[in-house]
């Protein structure tokens, strides 16, 4: 099966017949030549592929970085594609100077790939790029030989330079002035136009849909990533209307495929959740989040998934439709997330049904959310144990409370038995204490490489806490929780 | 041949200047083995056994063959037939996309006979476990190292503790992964490596095709890091040289990561069990440790006990014992950083025993006068004196705590040949057959012969990573500085000489009144002629200016001492361990470039947190598989988790060029550990320190 793609690939317009399923490192490296881009893992976690992939929004171009070694081809129609070639000037620019003149270079396999993801964070926050904004950009990158100090002092020099920008509010108005400076190549400023020219000519009809879906690719290229050019998928990411947030009533519906980075973004999502910025942080790198969809989290049906676990203590719902997403009169199904999991990966789910949206009421101001995870590295790593809560009081009456937890069954968890005892009850130690106790009932870790049993029946315990000293400090001191302990 | 000039008359040693490499890295132009593409050129991949211990009894290809795009396949590629452990090379096949290699390795039938195995240290070294190799017991003999008499020793030692450390096997992973690109040209092998060791690599593969020298070449303009995985000569280029010679093409052959993971080496784990005596005052009067680790089916797994300190009398018996893995190869300070966290750990026992400060302690029982500077310099900007004296004593759970260690390191330079051409526009080239790792070496072959010939570091040009270039060996053992750059100054010294003995002609003054610098030739004294670098040539003519130099005493040294100071966090509630800060203080002889010498230190100390705190091998029991082989599930320290680092560089430019790559990441898990136990008042004696061990022991604390 293959799909003929037209889309920008730094400054040239290319127009080719590919597998859609195939890989955009593969078709870089392998068809196209533009070595720069680098493989260290192909699996998402070094950092090494990454490239920009920018698209036309009503705002002008919007550049992300994604890791070229989990994109499928037939994706990038349409869209602009920035590899480190296309970064190039005549000169360094001050990213790859910075680079250079702080010896943040060793080897340099990793560098083309920091090089991209530090000029995005350039276009991404121009005057206001900081600190923490370089840690972030550079969090996705694995590097063996320098140790990353370099590199976080070139991400102080870049800065300095970035001083002489004015503070502006988008990318495309930050894009503009890198390119007056001589930061940006020049081409960028037509990028716009041609994208228009181009995205007026429909996918082609390679596109047929079958049942073997992509959404972010983030797992699915992991687990099965060789077969995937060789078969025919459905790239659902053609299908925008499976993607954003809106509100309907005293309810959110979130898109299938709203990726992990969107769905922090948005300021519905952001006074639902006030926190969802800081727990996204936890969650997989940059690159990933800005390509793993809610959607694909939840069909994955890992027992660690950190959406799932979010969405479950949020009580959402998910619509499912049968067959295409763009059919009309398709049949819609509605279920609870909680009654979706049956097994170990086993879903109430047929193999062509899609999961549509993603619903879940509207936290009242009573009511307060919290997401812990626990894994061994802190960043860009999968959890060992993850557990989120949503509840709300009155008069110190738990009114309403729903628990989940991860990584402590073969499914993602909801304590329903825990939540049902602590419902209509008093918020208070003993009563903690005891749903505590029926909560370590409802799990069944087992031992496995992110921690034995026993460490995530400990953790379970400390999350399950963690949560009501966090929500309720002036209620539940470390004192009391120490006392818990023991 | 004369000494190094004096650090102050220097005008690009011992400076901080950037790599002339650094702008092909930073705009991607730079190409690795990876990058590397001739037209017709095949994809290669192996096929590794599935199982840790089995006789290949029969490898069917017929159904690899008949997948379209298939050029090449053998299936002879294990010598013996009996495979040792999972991964292990046992098929290969070329095809005309790397898209269908996946395909075609899974389209050979290979039928097993599958054999019991063995997996990890300890369970191998018990009498009824499996046997690696039919005849010979798992437990090697021991080797056995004895100093003075430890029977005298504990015997006037007022204090003895004993104690057990554990050490898990780390794996190098470079982020350019092991492999070839090679073609025929005739009936000679041109291949492009990613190695260590251009001309290691030559010789190596020479002999397993039974090729004479000079009709094989190996090239390596650039790779991706090595870390001592790359040393050797690969089985993959053999692989990869017989699928091009059966094709007729070029063939790249690469490893996955997984293959990367299983195969190409790893730093052996470790198991010491240590007894050590001290007198009141604070003298370690005897030193016994035993110990075991396992370099897979290969050996190589010493513990450099005891480390650092000096102790008069010592007895060591070491163990290599085989397990169902991959052999190990050498990983940055191999045998070091094993032992100093068992070391710097007991060090810290001791010295709590006695009632002393760590510091004192050490400074006691240290007899290396450069590090006994360095440990007051490091302890001064870390902030020493501001450690608890009393463990665990902050309030609530999360905790702090200081501890340090030491660093040491023994080989200096050897033999490296260069050689030198000089042409009369002034143009400069410089030829060595070593090769860069990232570590700069094409950066101080350019600053050496610029500083000696007085120009600038981008008039040089440098041609290194080919083995027609001049013999050089392989870097490793922190020997490339100071192997190369003697070999450098000679070779330019000599460039100098003839220069000079032609200009001294033309003006007719004595050769030792010519002075090089700042991009002129100068006549000295009464003459006060000058002419240009480029004039200068000039008066060669047509000629060129060729001389060969080499590697001499007296401009490098080995020995090498350094010292780390860490502060870390740790949660009680969930275990985790958050390194906050690493002081390190590098000894650094004569510096070629603070700016890469600073990012050696760095790295060698991210990777000792990333031991301390993440890497580990695991395998399922049950089947004898690695289950981590990638990097979702082995962990390696990111920028998130990076500390702050001081790093302090120790000049001592009287002592020449040393080796500083190695050092650093010697002492970063004791002094880690010794943190966490002054931070929660328990010992963690097994690496990694993961959160489940930290909560474990606090738990086994409170029992
Ligand atoms: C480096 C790395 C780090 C990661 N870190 C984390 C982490 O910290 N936490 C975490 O939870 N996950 C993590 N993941 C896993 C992964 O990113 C998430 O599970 C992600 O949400 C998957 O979404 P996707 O769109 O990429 O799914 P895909 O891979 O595209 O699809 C996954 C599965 O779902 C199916 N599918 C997708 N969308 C739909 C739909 N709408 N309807 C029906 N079926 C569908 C696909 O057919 C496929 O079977 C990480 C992955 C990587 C590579
Ligand atoms: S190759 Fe490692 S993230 Fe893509
Ligand atoms: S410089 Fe070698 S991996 Fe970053």
């Amino acid at each position: 099966m293959t799909t003929s793609i037209r889309f920008l690939l730094n400054d040239q317009e290319m127009d080719m017949t590919v597998p859609p399923g195939l890989l955009v490192l593969d078709l870089l490296r392998h068809h196209l030549e533009k070595t720069g881009t680098k493989e260290g893992c192909k699996e998402g976690d070094c950092g090494a592929c990454t490239v920009l992939l920018g698209e036309l929004t009503d705002s002008g171009m919007h550049y992300r970085p994604v890791t070229s070694c989990l994109l499928p081809a037939g994706e990038i129609h349409g869209k602009h594609l920035v590899t480190v070639e296309g970064l190039n000037l005549n000169h360094l620019t001050i990213v790859q100077e910075a680079i250079v003149n702080e010896g943040a270079t060793q080897c340099g396999f990793c560098t083309p790939a920091i090089v991209v993801s530090l000029t995005y964070g350039l276009m991404e926050k121009g005057a206001n790029f900081d600190d923490e904004d370089v840690k972030y950009v550079l969090s996705g990158h694995l590097c063996r030989c320098t140790g990353y100090a370099s590199l976080l002092r070139a991400g102080k020099l870049i800065q300095q330079k970035a001083h002489s920008l004015t503070p502006s509010a988008t990318q495309s108005e930050n894009i503009l002035q890198l390119i007056e400076k001589g930061i940006l190549p020049s081409y960028f400023s037509e990028v716009p136009e041609k994208l228009k020219r181009m995205a007026s000519i429909p996918p082609g009809n390679g596109h047929l849909p079958s049942a073997k879906f992509i959404a972010g690719g983030t797992d699915i290229y992991v687990q099965e990533g060789e077969s995937l050019p060789d078969l025919a998928v459905t790239l659902l990411n053609l299908f925008p209307e499976m993607k954003g947030i809106v509100q309907k009533g005293k309810n959110l519906h979130i898109g299938a495929l709203t990726t992990f980075e969107e769905f922090a973004a948005h300021p519905l999502i952001q006074k639902a959740i006030p926190r969802i910025k800081d727990y996204m942080l936890l969650n997989a790198s940059l690159q990933v989040r800005n390509r793993a969809t809610i959607g694909g989290n939840i069909v994955n049906a890992s027992p660690i998934a950190d959406m799932v676990i979010l969405l479950l203590a949020l009580n959402a719902e998910l619509i499912l439709t049968e067959t295409s997403p763009t059919q009309k009169d398709k049949p819609m199904r509605r279920i609870r997330l909680r009654n979706f999991y049956k097994g170990y990966k086993k879903l109430d789910k047929s193999p062509t049904e899609l999961v549509k949206e993603i619903v879940f009421s509207i936290p009242e101001p009573d009511e307060q959310i919290h997401f812990e995870k626990v894994s061994k590295r802190r960043h860009l790593d999968i959890a060992s144990v993850n557990s989120a809560i949503r509840i709300s009081l009155k008069d110190n009456i738990i009114n309403q409370i729903h628990l989940s937890m991860g990584g402590v069954a073969p499914i993602p968890l909801y304590l329903s038995q825990t939540c049902d005892y602590l419902s209509g009850k008093e918020l208070n130690l003993s009563n903690i204490q005891e749903a505590m106790e029926i909560a370590q009932t409802e799990i069944s870790p087992i031992s496995d490489i992110r921690g034995s049993a026993e460490y995530k029946r400990l953790l379970s315990r400390n999350l399950f806490i963690a949560h009501f000293c966090e929500l309720f400090p002036d209620q539940f001191s470390l004192k009391d929780l120490l006392n818990i302990h023991g | 041949m004369s000494k190094w000039k004096p650090l102050e008359k220097m005008k690009i040693l011992g400076k901080k200047y950037p790599r002339i490499d650094g702008a092909e890295k930073v705009t991607g132009r730079a190409r690795y083995t990876y990058d590397q593409f001739k037209e017709g050129m095949l994809y290669g991949a192996i096929l590794g056994s599935r199982y840790p211990a089995a006789k290949i009894v029969k490898i069917d290809d017929s159904m690899v063959w008949s997948l379209p795009g298939v050029k090449a396949v053998l299936t002879d590629v294990h010598p013996t037939g009996r495979v040792r452990y999972v991964g292990e090379e046992i098929a290969a096949v070329a095809a005309t996309t790397p898209e269908i290699l996946g395909e075609a390795l899974r389209l050979f039938r290979v039928e097993y006979e599958k054999l019991p195995f063995t997996l990890y240290l300890e369970e191998a070294m018990k009498d009824e476990a499996p046997r690696v190799f039919p005849r010979r017991s798992n437990v090697n003999k021991p080797r056995i190292r004895e100093e003075g008499n430890v029977e005298q020793g504990f015997a006037q030692a007022e204090v003895v503790l004993e104690d057990t450390f554990r050490t898990q096997v780390q794996i190098q992973t470079p982020l350019e992964s092991h492999g070839s690109m090679v073609y025929w040209d005739g009936d000679e092998l041109i291949i492009y490596d990613s190695t260590q060791a251009v001309h290691g690599v030559r010789e190596g593969i020479a002999k397993m095709l039974d090729m004479p020298l000079h009709k094989v070449r190996v090239i390596c303009h650039h790779m991706g890091g090595g870390f001592g995985s790359k040393l050797q000569p690969g089985i993959y280029t053999v692989i990869a040289a017989r699928l091009a010679k059966q094709a007729n093409a070029p063939v790249r052959l690469m490893l996955d990561r997984q293959l990367e993971f299983l195969t190409t080496g790893n730093r052996p784990d470790s198991l010491s069990r240590i007894k050590m005596g001290a007198k009141r005052d604070g003298t370690i009067t005897a030193f016994f440790a035993k110990t075991y680790g396992t370099a897979g089916i290969g050996n190589g797994a010493g513990v450099r006990l005891p480390i650092v300190y000096s102790i008069p009398n010592v007895r060591h018996e070491h163990h290599d014992v085989y397990t169902n893995a991959g052999a190990a190869r050498p990983f940055r300070a191999p045998g070091c950083p094993q032992a100093s966290f068992a070391m710097e750990q007991m060090m810290d026992e001791m010295a709590e025993k006695l009632g002393m400060d760590p510091l004192q302690f050490r400074l006691k029982n240290d007899s290396n006068p450069t590090r006994q500077k360095e440990w007051m310099i490091g302890a001064e900007r870390f902030g020493w004196h501001r450690r608890k004296v009393t463990p665990a004593s902050d309030p609530g759970p999360i905790k702090r705590g200081m501890g340090l260690g030491a660093s040491i390191w023994w080989p200096g330079g050897r033999g490296t040949k260069a050689s030198m051409k000089i042409y009369s526009d002034g143009s400069v080239e410089v030829f060595c057959g070593t090769q860069d790792l990232g570590t700069g070496t094409r950066t101080h072959i350019a600053a050496v012969a610029a500083e000696e010939l007085g120009l600038e570091l981008k008039q040089i040009k440098v041609h290194i990573g080919d083995s027609n270039y001049p013999r050089s060996g392989a870097s490793g053992g922190s020997t490339t500085s100071p192997s190369v750059a003697p070999a450098i100054k000679n070779t330019a010294e000599k460039a100098r000489q003839e220069l000079g003995k032609i200009l001294a002609e033309h003006w007719n003054v004595s050769p030792e009144a010519i002075i090089f610098s700042d991009g002129y030739v100068i006549a000295s004294g009464e003459a006060k002629q000058r002419l240009s670098w480029k004039e200068a040539c000039g008066l060669l003519e047509t000629d060129v200016l060729e001389v060969h130099g080499e590697w001499s005493e007296g401009l490098s040294s080995s020995g090498v001492a350094g010292c780390q100071f860490a502060e870390v966090e740790v949660d009680t509630d969930t275990g985790k361990i958050r390194v906050l800060r690493i002081v390190a203080v590098a000894d650094c002889g004569l510096i070629l470039d603070r700016l890469t010498t600073e990012s050696q230190v760095n790295g060698g100390i991210i990777q000792g947190i990333s031991y301390a705190l993440f890497e580990e091998r695991l395998f399922d029991p049950q089947t004898g598989a690695m289950v981590n082989p990638n990097f979702e599930t082995y962990k390696i320290v990111g920028t998130m988790e990076t500390p702050e680092i001081e790093v302090i560089l120790f000049d001592e430019p009287e002592r020449g060029v040393i080796g500083i790559g190695e050092p650093p990441t010697i002492p970063t898990s004791g002094a880690i550990a010794n943190a966490v136990y002054n931070a929660i008042g328990v010992r963690i004696k097994s690496l990694p320190m993961t959160p489940d061990k930290v909560l474990q022991a606090l738990a086994n604390q409170k029992a």
